[in-house]
This record gives structure tokens, C-alpha cells and sequence, in this order.
């Protein structure tokens, strides 16, 4: 906990630092850090990287197979689906519209979730109850049962199966929020700080919220990993983004025809998205592993 | 304990009446949304018609849709618990090696498998293992529950059961039929099931191999299989189902996706069916059955942690 540099005078590193000190050490997080780096990277400049636009067909070039196999061509990288259009631009154009799509499902899914689950937690009486009970018949229902009542009541756009897939995914992270929240509650140090007369706002940003980042962090790691799997599903099954948006299981279910024919086409968008979330799964489990460590 | 179900029984009645009312808010935003009546008197007569079983009928085939939709889903039911028989044979032995190796060689590796299993995409998955009889050289079917030279009547919806009852005609022809189908699509839910399990499993075991009673136990002079046998299991199982229970929705949703790529006759199907022939009808129906089941058999899971652990026993025994 201590620093000592050269003037031997002792600084208190920060909790953030401290976890920050530890995160540095492990490699496998470091890595799955830069690779998550690596994926924000390809969202926001997707653009510039792709060698061709997604949508331009090569009528010489259809079907090739990816560089390694034979009869590739260099130019290439991935090959070509049936009208010659290159794998590789559509695979990080997928890429950029799934992943964005699931961060974005995060970001609001943890702001509504956080403030809705205090609330359920930290007050009493009928707000307290009515969201409980009504949180209880949610949970019921299977997320993609949820997403496509909302679909069919939004009608199919990629933005409404966003909505949807944020909607059914909330009820289990105010769950989530809440128990995590409830067990904080009956610690001493947040009995002190209520005896001290802190406000319920106070309450939570000093008391609770840096004490429940470890299971935070589980939390949105399982909401990120379920955004991107119902993104995918509702998009292969056909109720997502349309045909013309590119998405990872758009080109799935697009490609499903030539599965025989060239089976890359439809191997890669699933390997896209396997890896999409194992990076963020073991950087996760690395900020999990370094807070655990820092708070002993 | 009488109490303790008394009290989830009304807490269960809440939340099946919140169930109606979003069931009946669906039913009128899709299927009646011409109506300008009053809501209140509609949810009345809403209510009326359910409490007599009158769901409506399919606009697709004019079946009452009641019965369609719990056909569906007992094949969804009969898909999940294959897995789930599947999952637990391979599951719980490698969570519990994981636990008991932990921070091992072996360990590393299971749970390495298991977050494979986590993070790959269900639908994916299920294309792969479509194309694994074609690759693999098998004769073996990709599609639909049973072969349709078998006229199997409908009696109590499970085609296991179902193609029993009609052994005098086909012997056990139909029976081993179903089971051939239902294999592929089976082994893709049970890969998230295992994984689940797996982490559970390891985790149940982690908590209960410190507890002081194991110290005891091997204090005692007991090997370790007697340890993990009389000991470890007995304590590890109720956290386990404990967890399994919150998942069963998703692991019905997962079924839901697997059905559709494997044009298996379960409620995925059925579903997507309807909402692609504008039935709109069976998105109420289908709420209503499967919040339905997900509501009892939380009941039941409870009511059965209860029979396997003494320790959840006391604690009711404790309040009264």
C-alpha cells in the first residue's frame, strides 16, 4: 500500500491505484486489456480500416476461400461471399455495429439499473414493494420471450431490437444491483454512516457503490456477454437489423445457404463473436481478481 | 414451514396477477388494438375467458391456441431436461474435480472449457452441429422431433411418453426415433449447461472444502472420496440448484433459439412461426404457459431444497 520514492517520503497510493498496481502484474489481463483496447479501436476508426466497402462485389472473385486454403487470393484476406463481396471489411463492419450496439446496452442498462435497484433497496414501503413484486413477474419471463413481444410490438428495426434486448436484460441486473446492494446494507461501517446522519445519496456514492465493484463487475460482464448473444439471435433470426445493416448474425443467417459451399462464411462471424466475448470475459475476470486481492 | 408456503403461495398469486395483466396488455396492443372499450371491463372479460380456458384460436389453423402452445412446450420441456441429464453426468464430476483440484493443472483446464462454453453463441453452435452428420459421416437427423412416417397421437404431449403408448403398433421403432432427434439439439443446449455447471459446481464445492466440518472430517481419518462423498456433495448440492433455479429462463430462451435452427417442434418454434404469420395471439399465450411453469417450479425447487437440506429446514423451525 505504501510507496516509497527517492525522497523517502511515504504516499498512500489511491484504491484505484492500488488495483491499478495489481491489474499491471498479471498478464493475461494486460493483454485481454489491449485487445479490448484493440476492438474500441476498431469501432470508432472501422472506417479507415477496412480494405474495401462492405457492400462493393468483385464479379470475378466469388466464394474465394480465406489466404491459407488454395485457390485464395492475396488480396483478399478473408475471401469473398457469392456476389464477391470481401469477408473481411463485412466481418469488422459486423464487428463494429454488434459490439457498439452490446457497449451501448451496457452503458444504459447499468445507469438505469444501478439508480432503479437503489431505489428498490434503499427505500421502504409501497415504491419498494410495487417495484419488487413487479421485478418478481420479469424475471419470469425468458429474455427472449421479452425481446420479441417488444419487437413485435415495436415493430423490427436494429434500434428497437437494441431497446429490446436492453429492456429484458434490465429486470436481472436490478436484481442483481438490489441483492448486492441488500447484503451491503446490514455491514457496520454503513450503520455508522447512517448514524452519522448521511443522506441516502451519500449513502450510496461513499458507502455502497465502492464496496460492491467486484460483484459489479459480474454483473456487467454477464449483462455485456447476454447483450451480444441476443443481439446475434434476434439478427439471425431476423427480427434485428435488417438485410442492407451489416451485423454478426445478419451475416450468419445470410450466409446460411453457402454453409455447405463455403462454410468460412458462416464459421467467422460465429468466431467473431466468441471472441469478442472471451477478450472481454477474461478482462473482466482480471479487474475481478484485482479487486478481490486489493480489498484483502 | 406451513407459514413459509402459505406466505409464497400469496407472494406467487401477486405476481401471476401481474403476469395476467401483461399478458392482457399484450393481447390488446397486438390482437384487439380496434377495440375502444373500456380497459378495465375488457381485462374483466379477459380474466373470465382464462378462468374457463378460453385462450382464443390460432388464426393459422383454428386450433384453441391453449393447447397449441402447451403441445410446444412440452417439447421445449422434454429438449431442456435431456440436456439437463446430459449436463449433469458430465458437469458435476469435472466441477467437482475443479473444486477439489483448485488452482491446479486440471483445474485451469475445466474452467478454460467452461468459459468456452460460456461465451460461444447458442444459434452458432447449433449450425455447427447441424453440419456434424454430413461431415462426420453419420446417419443421423437434423431436423424436426420425430420422423413423419410415425403417426403418433397426441395424449399427454411428451413424445417420449407419447410414442410408448403407441408401441403395440411401431414396438419401440417410434420411441428410439424420437430419441435419434432429439440428440444434436440436446448436446448444444447441454454445452451451456455444462459450463454452468460446471462453475457452480466449483464453487459450491470451494465454499464447502473450507468449512470447518471437512477439517473435522479429515481430522477423523477418513479418505477423500468418503469425505467427498458424505460430506462435500450433501453440502454443495443446495447452492447448486439454488442457482440453477434462477437460471432456468435462460436456459429456456437458449432452448427457444436451438429449436428454431433445428426446426424442432418446441415453443421457440412455435413462436416464431406465429409472430412470422402475424398470430399474434400466441405472444400472450406463450407468456402466460412459460411464466406459468418458471413460477411453479421456482415453488417446487423451493419446496424441494427444503426436503434434500436440513440446514434450510432449521432456519423455519427457528423463526416460529
Amino acid at each position: 500500500m505504501l510507496i516509497n520514492n527517492e525522497f523517502n517520503e511515504q504516499k498512500i497510493q489511491s484504491p484505484l491505484q492500488y488495483i491499478w498496481s495489481i491489474f499491471r502484474n498479471k498478464s493475461i489481463a494486460v493483454m485481454s486489456m489491449w485487445a479490448v483496447v484493440t476492438l474500441i479501436i476498431i469501432i470508432i476508426f472501422c472506417h479507415y480500416i477496412i480494405p474495401y466497402p462492405p457492400s462493393l462485389q468483385h464479379p470475378n472473385m466469388l466464394l474465394l476461400p480465406p489466404y491459407w486454403a488454395d485457390g485464395s487470393e492475396q488480396a483478399h484476406l478473408l475471401g469473398t461471399d457469392d456476389l464477391g463481396r470481401d469477408t473481411f471489411s463485412r466481418l469488422l463492419k459486423g464487428v463494429q455495429l454488434t459490439l457498439s450496439g452490446a457497449l451501448l446496452i451496457t452503458l444504459v442498462i447499468s445507469i438505469l439499473g444501478i439508480i432503479i435497484g437503489a431505489t428498490a433497496a434503499l427505500t421502504q414501503g409501497i415504491k419498494a414493494s410495487v417495484l419488487h413484486h413487479f421485478l418478481d413477474a420479469l424475471l419470469a419471463i425468458p429474455t427472449l420471450l421479452t425481446a420479441l413481444i417488444l419487437i413485435v410490438l415495436l415493430g423490427m428495426s436494429f434500434e428497437n431490437s437494441l431497446l429490446a434486448v436492453s429492456l429484458s436484460l434490465l429486470p436481472q441486473f436490478i436484481r442483481g444491483i438490489y441483492i448486492c446492494i441488500e447484503s451491503e446494507l446490514n455491514k457496520q461501517y454503513l450503520i455508522a454512516l447512517r448514524l452519522d446522519g448521511a443522506t441516502n445519496i451519500r449513502l450510496l456514492r461513499f458507502g455502497i457503490l465502492p464496496n460492491i465493484i467486484e460483484p459489479l463487475v459480474t454483473l456487467l460482464n454477464r449483462s455485456f456477454t447476454m447483450a451480444i448473444l441476443e443481439i446475434t439471435t434476434l439478427g439471425f433470426l431476423g427480427f434485428g437489423a435488417n438485410m442492407e445493416e451489416i451485423e454478426l448474425g445478419v451475416l450468419i443467417s445470410q450466409n446460411l445457404d453457402l454453409v455447405y459451399l463455403s462454410p468460412y462464411l458462416v464459421l467467422f462471424p460465429g468466431l467473431a463473436i466468441f471472441i469478442i466475448i472471451i477478450i472481454f470475459n477474461v478482462f473482466s475476470e482480471g479487474i475481478r481478481h484485482a479487486v478481490i486481492e486489493g480489498e484483502e | 414451514m406451513f407459514n413459509y408456503f402459505i406466505r409464497r403461495f400469496y407472494l406467487l398469486t401477486i405476481t401471476a396477477f401481474i403476469l395476467t395483466l401483461l399478458a392482457f396488455i399484450i393481447e390488446h396492443w397486438t390482437a384487439h388494438s380496434d377495440i375502444n372499450d373500456n380497459m378495465i371491463f375488457h381485462y374483466w372479460d379477459y380474466m373470465l375467458a382464462i378462468m374457463q380456458g378460453e385462450f382464443g384460436y390460432s388464426t393459422i389453423d383454428n386450433q384453441p391456441i391453449i393447447r397449441v402452445g402447451l403441445i410446444a412446450f412440452a417439447s421445449t420441456l422434454e429438449l431442456c431436461f435431456f440436456a439437463f441429464i446430459l449436463a449433469g453426468l458430465v458437469g458435476i464430476p469435472l466441477g467437482l474435480f475443479a473444486g477439489l483440484k483448485r488452482n491446479g493443472g486440471i483445474d485451469y483446464c475445466i474452467m478454460t472449457l467452461a468459459l468456452i462454453g460460456l461465451a460461444l453463441p447458442v444459434f452458432w453452435v447449433a449450425i455447427l452441429f447441424t453440419m456434424l452428420p454430413n461431415m462426420g459421416g453419420w446417419l443421423m437427423p437434423i431436423d424436426g422431433n420425430i420422423s413423419s412416417i410415425y403417426e403418433v397421437p397426441v395424449v399427454t404431449g411428451f413424445l417420449f411418453i407419447d410414442s410408448l403408448l403407441v408401441s403395440d403398433k411401431y414396438q419401440l421403432d417410434a420411441f428410439l426415433n424420437h430419441l435419434i432427434h432429439i440428440i444434436l439439439p440436446s448436446s448444444v443446449l447441454a454445452i451451456f449447461l455444462i459450463s454452468e455447471i460446471i462453475r457452480l459446481t466449483r464453487h459450491a464445492v470451494t465454499m464447502v472444502m473450507r468449512t470447518n466440518y471437512i477439517k473435522a472430517a479429515h481430522a477423523k481419518g477418513l479418505t477423500r472420496s468418503q469425505v467427498v462423498y458424505r460430506h462435500v456433495l450433501k453440502n454443495a448440492t443446495p447452492p447448486i440448484v439454488h442457482q440453477l433455479r434462477l437460471q432456468i429462463s435462460t436456459i429456456i430462451s437458449f432452448a427457444m433459439t436451438i429449436e428454431i435452427v433445428f426446426s424442432y417442434q418446441g415453443a421457440g418454434m412455435w413462436l416464431f412461426d406465429s409472430i412470422q404469420q402475424g398470430d399474434y395471439i400466441a405472444l400472450s399465450t406463450a407468456i402466460l404457459i412459460i411464466s406459468g411453469f418458471i413460477l411453479l417450479s421456482t415453488i417446487l425447487v423451493d419446496l424441494f431444497l427444503v426436503i434434500i437440506s436440513p440446514t434450510i429446514r432449521k432456519s423455519f423451525y427457528a423463526d416460529q
